[in-house]
């Protein structure tokens, strides 16, 4: 009984953290880098999405698709303002920018709408007692979660496989100089990777809202837990930010439940100096040359 | 020599905060030492950064062991401050070591983010360690007395920071200018370069670590000093950002600029107390502006503008093909769509 609540409650946020996870991956598939910013475009859509829903009282569908659009707008924005200008600079300065781009958009929420509480209740779309599966008690939420986790996957892969512009994304992510040779406007599809990896962050938060409460600190947990899941995948590689991501949820879930639950803070540490050192390349990646 | 010269400013510098107790009351004291304590964490994290060009975001938690250490060796084994001190520096610079290993393997981004998972894991150490860290409620630490000099606390210990930054400062100046620093910097430039030059990557990198985590060890066991209590969100994520901008701001590659940078962050941070978000905003701005429009940070203009500012920069030149070799193809494509 535990163990199956514990299951199923790990696959739910096993699954957002595959959402977050994927990403970072189109953003690094695409560019190289990692944003630091992630866990930022996550928190601040989620207030967004509180402010559309519980404040104005817009439809939570409505809600949804709006709060994506903004998250794509924020992660263009920070391809121009924090990534273009630096293309063709060094390492620590695109990390440097990120990370201060991340602590802006901190500030902001905190300014914004960290006066009313510190934390913000979202109110459950669906019925919040548990129905039995089964014998699986399940809360509807978590189904809820999953099936709009896999509508997105679905849409999101259908837009790589059938799109020009995801076959587009697809080459310059292959290979940036030889796209840009047959006519690709390479620095449109870093805009673009960096403004469908925040959507996909926003649609996550909206996913999350009704679970959990939203906070301005809320990012960095997601950004951690992530990455994780991201780097145990295989940065590199789209399915395998799902996969890392479910792992890393259900092994969380799991030492939660039958150690404690503070060990769950730890898992993001574990899995990401484990994973490093063990297999630097993840589950799934395409283990790259070594940058020197 | 030029009157604005580097020495002669420096020499201001020290002379004003050598009279400062004279003329400042308590609270500006605190800060004047706040500012010390930050200066010799941002030269550490700028020898780590800005010459070894090691991306690392765990001098926050560096700091805090320096602190935890100083504090826990007063609480917990009755040892005296005099010991406590350096031995906690010495703790922390271990520790600065033992995750240096790791960075052998990992560079750039990656190193980034297992040093920043370290921190986490550390801040979760702090919190839930309770029968030795006295957990999220943090802990005090016994009063600090100059016992058999007639000098009181607060007075005391901004001569003792003064001091320790002083010949700290000159130990960074000398250590850049030697083959040690001239190591970080071929290591920061190209590691491959490097290592065929005969330069011990492993060696060098750890040093780096050492170094660094030595000094925030130090600042850290005068901060705890300074304010009688320990406790783990004085170490969290901001305090990273906080140092970040330090060199940043005052110049990455550059001494003499994390001093500039530090204690301009802190009076900052001072103005701008009453407003968390506010503050969080100013800082990641500060950094987004300074990385995007003045690379060099506040010492590139000072040597531009002033005669006699011999500042020795060493800091990859932007667009350089050197500064990311890992990127050129990316940077390439993007150039010239």
């Amino acid at each position: 009984m535990l163990f199956s609540y514990l299951l199923m409650s790990g696959i739910t946020t096993g699954a957002l953290y595959g959402l977050v996870a994927l990403g970072f991956v189109v953003v690094n598939k695409a560019t190289g880098i990692i944003n630091f910013a992630q866990g930022e475009f996550f928190m601040f859509a989620g207030f967004i999405a509180w402010m559309l829903h519980v404040e104005l009282g817009v439809d939570y569908f409505v809600t949804f698709v709006l709060a994506v659009a903004f998250g794509f707008g924020l992660g263009c924005l920070t391809d121009r303002i924090a990534y273009r200008p630096l293309a063709k600079s060094d390492v620590v300065s695109l990390v440097l920018a990120t990370v201060g781009t991340a602590f802006v958009l901190k500030g902001l929420a905190r300014t914004i709408w960290g006066g009313k509480a510190d934390y913000l209740a979202f109110p459950p779309i669906t019925s919040p007692d548990p129905i039995m599966l089964g014998n699986v008690m399940v809360i509807p939420q978590q189904l809820a979660v999953l099936a709009g986790t896999a509508i997105i996957l679905i849409v999101f892969t259908a837009f790589f496989r059938l799109t020009r512009a995801g076959k587009m994304m697809q080459a310059t992510a292959d290979n940036a100089r030889a796209a840009a040779l047959v006519g690709i406007r390479t620095d449109r599809i870093y805009t673009l990777a960096f403004g469908i990896g925040a959507a996909i962050a926003a649609a996550a938060a909206v996913l999350t809202a009704p679970l959990t409460l939203i906070y301005p600190d809320i990012g960095f947990a997601f950004f951690l837990k992530g990455f994780a899941a991201a780097v145990l995948g295989g940065l590199n590689s789209l399915p395998g930010a799902v996969l890392g991501g479910l792992i890393v949820g259900i092994a969380e879930s799991m030492a939660g439940g039958y150690i404690h639950s503070s060990v769950m803070e730890l898992s993001p540490f574990i899995v990401i100096m484990v994973v490093l050192t063990v297999r630097p390349s993840g589950l799934l990646g395409a283990p790259r040359a070594r940058r020197v | 020599m030029a009157p604005f010269g580097r020495r002669n400013v420096l020499l201001a510098l020290l002379a004003a905060a050598s009279v400062l107790p004279a003329v400042a009351n308590v609270y500006q004291l605190f800060i004047a030492n706040l500012i010390l304590v930050y200066a010799l964490l941002a030269i550490g994290l700028n020898i780590l950064v800005g010459y070894a060009g090691q991306l690392a975001f765990a001098n926050a938690a560096m700091f805090g062991i320096g602190a935890y250490a100083t504090g826990l060796l007063q609480v917990r084994l009755g040892c005296s401050f005099w010991l406590a001190f350096p031995a906690g520096a010495l703790t922390a610079a271990a520790v600065g070591l033992a995750i240096s290993l790791p960075a052998l393997r990992l560079s750039g981004l990656y190193l980034a983010l297992s040093t920043l998972a370290f921190a986490q894991a550390t801040q979760w150490v702090f919190l839930h360690w309770e029968s030795v860290t006295f957990g999220a409620g943090g802990f005090k630490t016994p009063p600090l007395s100059f016992a058999p000099l007639p000098i009181d606390k607060p007075l005391g210990l901004y001569y003792l920071s003064l001091a320790l930054l002083l010949g700290l400062f000159f130990f960074a100046q000398n250590l850049v200018a030697s083959r040690v620093g001239r190591a970080f910097v071929a290591v920061r430039d190209g590691e491959v370069a490097a290592q065929s030059l005969g330069v011990d990557l492993l060696r060098t990198k750890a040093l780096a670590f050492g170094i660094s985590g030595f000094y925030a060890g130090i600042a850290g066991g005068l901060y705890s000093a300074m304010l009688n209590f320990v406790a783990p969100e004085g170490f969290d994520l901001f305090q990273m950002v906080l140092q970040k901008s330090m060199i940043v701001v005052g110049g990455l590659g550059s001494i003499t600029g994390s001093v500039l940078g530090a204690g301009l962050i802190i009076i900052l941070l001072e103005a701008l107390r009453a407003f968390k978000g506010l503050q969080e905003i100013v800082f990641g701005g500060l950094l987004v502006g300074f990385v995007l429009f003045m690379r060099g940070g506040l010492v590139s203009v000072l040597k531009r503008h002033l005669r006699g500012w011999e500042e020795p920069l060493r800091l990859p030149q932007p667009g350089s093909s050197v500064a990311a070799p890992g990127r050129l193809e990316a940077a390439a494509g993007g150039a010239e769509p």
